[in-house]
């Protein structure tokens, strides 16, 4: 996930932008001095002023970082476990309120260790004992209103 | 006095307050000793937790938990050559190479008694300056407030980075969300894109998940299969020669205390800082220098101390002013206000029995840590075992549900997603992660009394000046920003001095 200083200060200069941009239809105080806008204002120049010095620092020293490197990362293990990760945290997010938390739960402890090589059962197991034990925690616990299809305990 | 520290220790030895102590030293132990997870990430995943706890519970949860886990950073420094947390490494390749040399308890002695004495030590510090500093801070306005603040944000860029610019950039992003939700002026929603849940802000808690325990999952995918040969140990022979050689190295315990807290108490910087700079003291001042890296106890004992006596150090700037030592101490000062507690002078005086508290939990964490220590060493080899493709998967749920059970509230869990993969995307580019913290949570601190500086003066920016304390500050965050032209113009001062 590594790019060139240059193209990430030149990001910092693109966000700088856009959230200067946004604060131009902020309301003044009423004695005419800037209200909301100028601390986002300050820290929008900053960012610019940062990320231009960033990307001329990543030109200067000639970064090498090879940008052709993103077009291969569908090869690249750590890559694909990370994106499990996310697909994982996504899918709980989308789901949980109609399947609960107990089989969403299970369901991304399941993927996520059988995509780092652990064997399908001893995967279901950690993951039906894991699940019950935070779902234990949290919702008998702690009282945290934690999604629920059913519950058998 | 006498009766604050009375009311302190009976509201310590509840029964409840000694179990929250004896688990959070296991959790700390844990953590800090699988290697991959920080302490920062333990205190990150403790907050919901401390959400439903009482404020005294919950502080007394991070002090005892952070000295564990820092402590047992050391273990796998030692047995496997990689640091726990980034604490340990300064003196990570000392530690393997005397563990070659079949030297692993020695070393392993050295780092559990040199981090309980570091601990004292910085505790001490803690319980005498800060109700002084106290004081102090009682006659403090909106002016030194505003220069406090952004003196601990100079400090975190400057001085506690290897690169202030991408530091700077990091602090910049932190300050940035937090200025999401109503603004303090006029209430006008900023950047929330109609969302009714960023009207209230960026909560603390699903960014700090985010930012400190998801990336670490995303940063631990990459090896997560991986083990690691494990030298075992004999934990009953770990105090076998540790009195003679702390005895012969006492002044540099003695040096490495006050370097670690006075590194705490600086705005910013933490137990990482402290360890590599007490290495760097040792090794100007040690007899042998050239020994050092190549195993030497020396720097274990001076580093070892340095990095549990930050700890305290850094809850002084955080109770005292409201300003974080470090990233867990801005933690620290977000539980803080979630419990309704304001950090700052006034805290000394309308709650005196919980600061005593704190600083009581902070003495009898480090000496619980001799025997948990003790334990952690002789359970060393069966923690370290613990496959990581099994412990990330289950720590990732743990995040899901530590996020929702803030708001009972989806969109935290989001939040948290999308910081933890700003959290890795930066790591990869080399864009330290703390800055953020400190921004998230010094910002409001920053804007509102910048505003209401200006506001009370009608934008008269001379009056920021004219408070000797505010000058005072006001010239310490300038030459803070000045700290790169130093070395120039030393190197200059010595060129002119040295004859032609």
């Amino acid at each position: 996930m590594k790019i060139s200083d240059t193209v990430v200060g030149a990001g910092f200069v693109g966000a700088g932008a856009l959230i200067f941009t946004a604060t131009l239809n902020y309301p003044s105080l009423e004695t005419g001095h800037p209200g909301p806008s100028l601390f986002p204002r300050i820290l929008a120049v900053l960012m610019v002023v940062f990320g231009g010095l960033l990307s001329v620092q990543g030109i200067r020293s000639r970064d090498a970082t090879e940008e052709v490197a993103w077009l291969r990362l569908h090869r690249n293990a750590a890559f694909l476990n990370a994106l499990f990760v996310l697909g994982g945290v996504l899918a709980y997010i989308f789901l949980v309120e109609r399947l609960g938390f107990l089989i969403m739960g299970s369901l991304v402890i399941f993927v996520i260790m059988w995509r780092l090589q652990v064997s399908p059962l001893k995967a279901l197991i950690v993951a039906i004992l894991f699940s019950n034990g935070v779902y234990f925690l949290f919702a008998k616990v702690l009282r945290v209103p934690l999604p629920m299809l059913f519950r058998w305990w | 006095m006498i009766e604050n520290v009375w009311t302190a220790l009976t509201l310590l030895t509840s029964w409840k307050l000694l179990l929250t102590i004896a688990i959070c030293s296991i959790y700390g132990l844990f953590i800090g000793a699988v290697p991959g997870l920080t302490a920062t990430m333990a205190a990150a995943l403790l907050v919901p937790f401390t959400f439903f706890m009482d404020p005294l519970p919950a502080l007394v949860a991070i002090v005892t938990m952070e000295a564990m886990a820092i402590f047992a950073g050391d273990i796998p420094a030692a047995l496997v050559r990689i640091p726990g947390t980034p604490s340990s490494a300064a003196y990570t390749d000392d530690s393997y190479e005397l563990t070659k040399q079949g030297k692993a308890e020695l070393v392993l002695g050295v780092d559990v008694v040199t981090s309980a004495i570091g601990g004292l030590m910085g505790a001490v510090i803690l319980m005498t300056s800060a109700p002084l500093l106290a004081e102090v801070a009682l006659t403090f306005t909106s002016f030194e407030y505003f220069w406090l603040a952004a003196l601990g944000l100079s400090a975190t860029v400057m001085i506690a980075s290897a690169s202030p610019l991408k530091a700077g950039l990091a602090l910049l992003v932190g300050l940035f969300f937090s200025t999401v939700g109503l603004d303090i002026t006029l209430g006008y929603p900023r950047f929330t894109f109609g969302s009714t849940e960023l009207l209230n802000g960026v909560d603390f808690i699903p960014a700090m998940i985010g930012l400190f325990g998801v990336s670490e999952i995303l940063r631990n995918m990459a090896s997560a299969h991986l083990s690691y040969p494990i030298t075992s140990v004999k934990a009953e022979n770990i105090f076998h020669g540790v009195a003679r050689t702390l005895w012969k190295y006492k002044a540099n315990m003695a040096r490495s205390g006050l370097i670690g807290t006075f590194i705490g108490i600086l705005p910013g910087a933490g137990a990482d800082i402290a360890a590599w700079i007490a290495y760097a003291a040792a090794k100007r001042f040690s007899k042998e220098p050239e020994k050092f890296g190549k195993g030497a106890i020396e720097p274990i004992v001076d580093a070892g101390t340095a990095n549990n006596s930050c700890l305290a150090g850094d809850w002084v700037p955080a109770l005292v002013f409201g300003i974080p030592g470090d990233s867990i101490t801005a933690i620290v000062i977000g539980i803080l206000f979630m419990k309704g507690l304001r950090p700052g002078p006034m805290i000394f005086q309308q709650q005196p029995q919980m600061i005593y508290a704190v600083y009581i939990s902070f003495i009898i964490a480090n000496i619980l840590m001799v025997p948990f220590g003790y334990l952690a060493i002789k359970a060393s080899s069966t923690m370290l075992k613990v496959p990581r493709n099994i412990l990330m998967p289950a720590i990732l749920v743990f995040c899901i549900v530590g996020s929702f059970a803030i708001n009972n509230s989806l969109f935290d869990v989001g939040l948290m997603l999308a910081m933890g993969i700003l959290g890795y995307f930066f790591e990869a580019n080399g864009i330290p992660v703390a800055p953020i913290v400190l921004g998230i949570v010094l910002g409001p601190i920053l804007e509102q009394n910048f505003m209401v500086s200006m506001i009370k003066t009608q934008w008269d920016l001379v009056q920021f000046f004219t408070r000797p304390a505010a000058a005072i500050l006001a010239v310490l965050t300038i030459l803070t920003w000045l700290t790169p032209v130093y070395p120039i113009l030393f190197r200059r001062f010595v060129r002119s001095a040295s004859p032609a």
